[in-house]
């Protein structure tokens, strides 16, 4: 038999807490959105940077971390190292998450105590992965993809921690040229190059897709590595060139990476339109925004601009990534974990079955409307807008959270 | 003649579903081939829908338990192929249909 074996499921007792934390930091994220000033948005503002930290630590890195621990053996076919240091990444990554948040808004002084704390358990993270990666014998392309954006977590950690020490006064550095690497390590990086190998292994399994090249998806991993190793090297060189080397072949990645999700798309048979569906749509498209307003920043050096390219790419499309990929995951587990045993013995659900209709419905409406009024709010510079905006996202999260806690909870 | 022809088994079979599509894995097309000896010993090959189901090895459990329902069934070996590879036209009409891939 040609076994690929993926019986190293870890409890979902282990991952839930990753998910139920990542959607509460979700609505605190859409209640920080309240703190903004329309009128005086830098990207350097104290209440920018907590937002930022509270929605990719407190959410897109909760959230993934606990993805990972039960995609990491299904996309490398190996189990866990050790899956109970899972147990030990949660509590840490709230509480500097927390330490981080609250530093940035109220006391520059608990940040490197925050970011410590967030580094080691991004260190156990990473070093759990690349252990349970060292069992693998062969790596294949979407293995390898696992490999680089751990690779620049890694850094973009330390780039992040230094960050941390000169905001507090402890060490003396260029912040915000160190902004740059420590962005780009964990936002390209890891996030996007870890959304781009998934995406490969995910979309097609549940749209049904196959026979399609992933000749486009190496372009696209080769391309945004490249970019980001070299906004790197921009920084430590203190080269300006390479920046511009870097960001240019970043924004070549998309194209390619966008071609075979439109070849994907394209070809799957299953086309129901459920909730996972819609929410890959907008967040693929919420990506074309991001990507058209950054080269409207590049022409034009609108700050304002660049800040609704970041909100629109964080919200939009890491957030509807992330929240259509739970609607999928968290019936998974839960279905795998309750009602297995059952089949054969008793009727059972169906995945689908698991998911609250009316609320993740109602998820993704508010959601989206909130993202493209902030998104205006941004580049009008109205606090009307903003606000409203972030009454939208606030329902928004909320119902996201009040479908989570139903699809847990089924019996 | 063995002690079940392939209808027989794939009857027996279409009990297992998938349940993230919601159809059973013989309407799915992915059971490729079943037979068995005049002894009981089953031979089952089938593939999945792709290589990186986190069910797989419950998937085929539960083919072995479907077929190990049959009376007289005493071993029951399941081969799991990638060749030819699974795709759409392999499902039912009504699979296809429901799924919007015709």
């Amino acid at each position: 038999m040609n076994s690929i074996s993926q019986d190293f499921a870890p409890p979902f007792k282990l991952i839930a807490p990753f998910f139920i934390i990542g959607g509460f930091f979700y609505i605190a994220a859409t209640l920080a959105v309240f703190l903004f000033s329309a009128q005086d948005l830098t990207y350097m503002s104290s209440t920018v940077m907590s937002f930022t930290h509270l929605f990719l630590l407190g959410f897109v890195m909760m959230t993934i971390f606990g993805a990972m621990a039960q995609l990491v053996p299904v996309v490398l076919e190996v189990g866990h190292f050790g899956v109970e240091l899972f147990y030990a990444i949660w509590p840490l990554l709230l509480i500097g998450t927390l330490l981080m948040v609250v530093g940035f808004l109220y006391s520059p002084a608990m940040l490197p105590y925050g970011g410590t704390v967030v580094l080691i358990s991004m260190m156990i993270f990473v070093g759990e992965i690349f252990l349970t990666i060292k069992k693998v014998q062969k790596l294949n392309f979407v293995m390898s993809s696992v490999v680089i954006a751990n690779t620049f977590l890694f850094f973009g950690i330390i780039f992040g921690l230094l960050m941390a020490l000169a905001y507090a006064g402890t060490i003396s550095i260029d912040i915000s040229q160190m902004l740059r690497a420590h962005v780009y390590c964990v936002v390209g990086g890891y996030i996007g190059i870890t959304i781009m190998g998934l995406s490969i292994v995910l979309v097609p399994m549940f749209t049904l897709s196959h026979s399609f090249s992933l000749i486009p998806l190496r372009v696209a991993i080769t391309l945004l590595s490249l970019g980001v190793t070299s906004v790197i090297f921009s920084t430590l060189l203190d080269m300006e060139v390479l920046e511009y080397v870097g960001y240019f072949s970043s924004f070549l990645a998309l194209p390619f990476y966008f071609y075979i999700i439109y070849i994907i798309y394209k070809t799957r048979p299953r086309k129901e339109n459920d909730i996972y569906a819609i929410s890959m749509m907008f967040a693929y498209l919420a990506m074309v925004v991001a990507l058209c307003l950054a080269i409207v920043y590049f022409l034009f050096h609108k700050e304002e601009v660049l800040l609704a390219s970041a909100w629109v790419l964080f919200f939009g499309f890491f957030g509807f990534m992330i929240t259509g990929h739970i609607y999928k995951i968290i019936p998974f587990l839960v279905w795998f974990e309750r009602f297995s045993p059952l089949v054969g013995k008793q009727k059972v659900p169906m995945l689908a079955d698991m998911v609250p209709r009316r609320s993740s419905q109602a998820q993704v409406v508010f959601s989206g409307i909130g993202v493209v009024l902030v998104a205006f709010a941004i580049v009008l510079k109205s606090d009307a807008l903003l606000h409203g905006g972030a009454s939208f996202l606030f329902f928004g999260g909320v119902a996201f959270v009040r479908s989570m806690l139903y699809m847990i909870n089924f019996k | 003649m063995g002690m079940y022809t392939k209808e027989e088994l794939f009857q027996a079979i279409a009990t297992v579903v998938d349940p993230e599509v919601g159809f059973n894995l013989v309407e799915m097309g992915l059971i490729y081939d079943a037979s068995s000896d005049d002894e009981g010993n089953v031979k089952v090959t089938m593939t999945l829908s792709t290589k990186a189901c986190p069910l797989h090895q419950m998937i085929l459990q539960w083919v072995k338990e479907a077929v190990e329902k049959l009376p007289n069934v005493k071993d029951v070996a399941i081969e799991l192929v990638w060749e030819p590879e699974w795709n759409i036209t392999m499902a039912d009409e009504h699979v296809k249909k429901a799924l919007g891939g015709k």
